[in-house]
């Protein structure tokens, strides 16, 4: 049997990782790729939280189907937006699009 | 019969370069794992975890850290069927199908369209180096927090209980069906919004216009 503590060590360094690309990167769609490496953490806890410590082993497995359902639902909708915001201003750079910032 | 197999010089040379740096980090890695599992310090699934582990770390970084925009949504495929193993090495099945089609048909294929129709590849995509060491300090922080928390806690005993695969969509669809409904309505609100969005801004005002043309012509 593995230890839970691995897959929680995985999630947690998952999850970092995801987090330095939202802060590091400046495309909108690499930004939300670093997002799936999060929400990707965040399910590998909910399944592992559920498997190993819930006795019913259910709950956790809906929340985890339900993160990617809405991660479909984000990215779809993202990329609509990132397309328009493209064809607007030619560039796809979340700091250049600042018309709403002052 | 060979002239028409294509060279090693016409290969994508990133795809050669890219394989060779792979081989020579697995194999030491591969050989070491090897050698704790016969040395029985590691079992079987401990193995499974950690090759599927190394390739989720590895596509992440590549993922994050990479200058072209395709080899970074291709590493992203790579950690997200490395999750999909991590799924199974849990028990749980129908997850790891589900991640498997719908982040490595769907998403990632959305993700590959987006950054071919905004030409990412020609932008600069990462960013300046202010920003940069100041979100590797804050991830860094973050993630030894976490590792350091949940090191220190106490999990109790793993019960190991798994829902069968056949009681999946009764139990679903008995004890969670308001919120299934409520996925589906966002669901729904989502492909309205991005269909209405991502319609050519000029549509709207001839469709208006032709409105008012068909008004003016009853009235």
């Amino acid at each position: 049997m593995i230890p839970i503590e691995n897959f929680l060590v995985l999630s947690a360094i998952l999850f970092a990782i995801g987090f330095y690309g939202v802060l590091a990167r400046r495309n909108a769609i690499l930004i939300l790729m670093a997002v799936e490496l999060m929400l990707a953490g965040v399910s590998i806890n909910f399944i592992a939280f559920a498997t190993y410590l819930d006795a019913d082993a259910f709950s956790g497995l809906v929340f985890a189907l339900f993160v990617i359902a809405v991660a479909a639902a984000e990215v779809g909708l993202a990329l609509g937006v990132v397309l328009r915001l493209f064809r607007e201003r030619r560039t796809a750079n979340v700091d250049e699009a600042d018309s709403l910032k002052w | 019969m060979f002239d028409r197999l294509p060279l090693p010089s016409q290969f994508d040379r990133v795809i050669v370069a890219g394989g060779t740096v792979a081989a020579i980090v697995a194999t030491p890695v591969l050989v070491v794992l090897l050698a704790l599992l016969f040395s029985d310090v590691i079992s079987g699934p401990e193995f499974v975890f950690y090759l599927a582990a190394i390739v989720v770390v590895s596509g992440a970084l590549g993922a994050v850290l990479m200058d072209n925009v395709v080899h970074a949504a291709l590493c992203l495929v790579a950690t997200l069927l490395g999750v999909a193993g991590i799924y199974l090495l849990l028990m749980t099945e129908f997850i790891a199908l589900v991640q498997v089609l719908v982040y490595g048909g769907g998403v990632v294929i959305l993700l590959l369209f987006a950054l071919m129709m905004t030409n990412a590849a020609e932008d600069p995509i990462v960013t300046d180096g202010s920003q940069k060491p100041f979100g590797f300090l804050v991830a860094a922080i973050m993630g030894s927090l976490f590792v350091a928390a949940l090191l220190d806690a106490q999990w109790g005993d793993p019960t190991a209980n798994v829902v069968p695969f056949v009681d999946f969509g009764t139990r679903i669809f008995r004890d969670f069906s308001v919120p299934v409904i409520v996925v589906a309505v966002l669901l729904d609100i989502a492909l309205t919004g991005a269909f209405i969005n991502a319609r050519r801004a000029e549509e709207a005002p001839r469709e208006r216009a032709e409105a008012e043309r068909a008004g003016e012509a009853r009235s």
